[in-house]
């Protein structure tokens, strides 16, 4: 047991570490962060990111190099459909939006699962495929930015309280996923990411594991749309977009591991949170025309450095075909 | 196994010859035909139902787009062959043509200017199969983190002091922009010489992977990487070179580009982003490796961008485009590059 959270500690020593280092200069340039009010506004904003990154978790550990590049378009796909078809419907019932996004999510990451399932093609591709596909759908459906929320919905957009529902949405979700890890189904994903081969050879039905991992994704990726549908208060069919790339990046921070089996996402949620620190940081600094590379520039440093450290704390050779 | 191995009956070489060549038209020359077919029927369906599809004009400005996304996924073939991926290419496009523009506007001679950025381009590819060499699993991510870091420094380098980010205005020259401008002469010929020079690279590079024992080593290591160690094959100079080779092209593209638009920008490479994975993929390359090649590749530059222009003819924008895009891969992809059962390999 011992061994196992200084293991479990080993893999979060990373992010953990960046996330107390970022914190203090965070502190230390931007002290208005820290405040009840400052603190609100952090959680509004990187919400859509913290689930984004914890809904591609569960797929990263199921293996087959499967990162879900569809995740942004889809979230925003969620988001314009809110805003559009629940709209024009003048659906506006918290309990059928809420259903509606997770429902969506959910069925979208069934499909993807069915096809990287029965289709047999690699992950990658399928959700590549995916991105391009709703990336051209929310524009067909949406073509600029635009229309509104529910109200309820757009009220979360004013950010100056911070017990109010986007924190309850992520306690939610982290309380989803401590239950979740419990579960034997939890165990058959890691082991099918870790080998499949295995996993298929020892009883796991890894059918059923692999649907399992991406409807959890479904209901995460479901509850990032909300958050981003109230963040914005309308429906914007390219904001989701970034999100795929800064997602991964999140993850890649947190130490899960591309190859399968390692893992969760406590690591993500730190590196989301990283993330949004660095941004913090870099916009105390009076860059003027350049702070959006500084920010480009912060986080593809960020990856590769946590990639390299990645490599030198866990003993990963070369994959052998 | 004995050796020499004992003569056999001819009637068994015959029928292993036979069942040789079933397997060539079973894997890569299926995709392969597949895409001609699917090519050729595209090009009769768009000539019939959009008006001026046929012309010489159109067919130049396929061309000329062609020549771009054949030598921006020329890199990701390779890499793919090895069962790698790049998804610095875009980043790299993007800088690339961004300094060259800013090297314009400096003292330096242009021809000069040219070189440093392709040795750039072919440093951060280098760059990018060091790093990712121990994390051949990660490889995409290592590259989108070293593309994200290129793009960020080049802009800041060229930004520095100048009030218009993104962009950069410079003169320019005239020969160079013959080379992908779309009104360019070859030779008083009336079509752009970057669609010669694309030409001639796919022969050369199409020729030495199938007649040169270092092209035969991209086979051998996206194959099985454990008989090309026997074969004394070095898998890291082998995945280092074609990570090289694409940040090369990838910096060519980009040079290209800032011919054919005449102003530095560096969004410019960021629909290359999965376009040079989505024809790679419909050209018949698996992603796993060892097999397709870039003539696979060709075909499937031509069918995206004949999809594109008949698309345009059609009405539809950019966002359509992508939709489509992606709708073809799933199925492209199912014919030729589906993986056998979990139970057929254990």
């Amino acid at each position: 047991m011992n061994r196992k959270i200084l293991n479990q500690f080993n893999h979060l020593a990373v992010p953990l570490g960046l996330v107390v280092i970022l914190g203090v200069l965070a502190a230390m340039r931007a002290p208005q962060t820290f405040t009840y009010v400052g603190l609100a506004g952090a959680v509004l904003i990187a919400a859509p990111l913290i689930l984004a990154a914890m809904a591609i978790t569960p797929i990263a550990i199921a293996g087959r190099g499967g990162v879900d590049l569809s995740i942004g378009p889809m979230i925003g796909f969620v988001n314009v459909t809110i805003v559009v078809w629940l709209g024009a419907l003048e659906i506006t019932n918290p309990f059928a939006v809420f259903a509606f996004a997770i429902g969506l999510a959910c069925l979208w990451q069934f499909l993807l699962a069915m096809i990287i399932i029965y289709v047999r093609i690699s992950p990658i591709i399928a959700s590549l495929a995916g991105y391009m596909i709703l990336q051209g759908v929310n524009l067909v459906i949406l073509p600029r930015p635009g229309g509104f929320a529910p109200d309820w919905l757009g009220d979360w957009g004013w950010g100056t309280e911070l017990l109010g529902p986007v924190l309850y949405i992520l306690i939610a979700a982290c309380a989803f996923w401590f239950v979740f890890q419990r579960t034997p189904m939890f165990q058959h994903i890691r082991l099918m990411g870790a080998d499949e081969r295995t996993a298929y050879t020892s009883g796991v039905n890894i059918v059923a594991a692999r649907i399992a991992a991406h409807l959890v994704a479904g209901v995460f990726a479901g509850l990032a749309a909300l958050c981003l549908t109230g963040m914005i208060g309308s429906g914007d069919p390219s904001q989701g977009n970034t999100l795929t790339l800064q997602a991964i990046t999140a993850l890649v921070l947190g130490g899960t591991s591309l190859s399968g089996g390692k893992g969760g996402v406590t690591g993500s949620i730190l590196g989301a949170v990283a993330m949004y620190l660095v941004f913090v940081v870099l916009s105390s600094f009076n860059f003027g025309a350049i702070s959006g590379y500084m920010t480009q520039l912060s986080y593809g440093l960020m990856l590769v450095l946590s990639l390299l450290i990645s490599l030198l704390t866990t003993q990963s050779r070369p994959r052998t075909a | 196994m004995e050796w020499p191995i004992p003569l056999e009956n001819p009637e068994t070489t015959m029928a292993s010859q036979a069942s040789l060549r079933k397997n060539l038209l079973s894997s890569d020359r299926k995709s392969l035909i597949i895409g001609i077919v699917l090519l050729a029927v595209l090009i009769g369906v768009a000539s019939m139902s959009v008006d001026g599809f046929a012309s010489t004009n159109n067919a130049r400005s396929i061309l000329l787009l062609a020549s771009f996304l054949g030598l921006a996924a020329l890199g990701q073939t390779l890499v793919a062959t090895v069962g790698g991926l790049d998804l610095s290419i875009p980043f790299v496009i993007g800088a690339s043509n961004i300094l060259l523009a800013y090297l314009f506007g400096t003292s330096i001679p242009p021809a000069l200017g040219i070189f440093i950025i392709a040795v750039l381009g072919a440093a951060i590819g280098a760059l990018n199969g060091v790093l990712s060499y121990r994390l051949q699993g990660q490889a995409l991510i290592l590259t989108l983190g070293i593309g994200f870091s290129l793009v960020g420094a080049a802009q800041i380098f060229t930004t520095f002091g100048s009030q218009y980010s993104g962009t950069v205005f410079s003169q320019v020259p005239a020969w160079f922009s013959n080379i992908s401008a779309i009104n360019g002469k070859t030779l008083g010929m009336p079509f752009p010489p970057v669609v010669l020079i694309w030409a001639v690279v796919s022969a050369i590079l199409i020729f030495w992977i199938h007649h040169n024992r270092a092209g035969r080593a991209l086979y051998a290591v996206g194959n099985n990487r454990t008989a090309a160690s026997v074969l004394s094959i070095s898998e890291f100079k082998v995945w280092v070179s074609t990570y090289t080779v694409s940040g090369l092209t990838a910096s060519i593209t980009g040079m290209l580009l800032l011919g054919f638009s005449g102003g530095g920008f560096v969004g410019v490479g960021d629909p290359y982003l999965f376009t040079t994975v989505a024809a790679v993929v419909v050209g018949g390359t698996s992603l796993l490796g060892g097999s397709g090649g870039y003539g696979a590749t060709i075909v499937g530059v031509l069918v995206l961008q004949v999809l594109t222009s008949f698309l345009v003819g059609l009405g539809l924008n950019y966002a359509a485009q992508q939709t489509v895009f992606g709708l073809l891969i799933l199925p492209m992809v199912a014919l030729y590059a589906r993986a056998p059962h979990i139970r057929y390999q254990i």
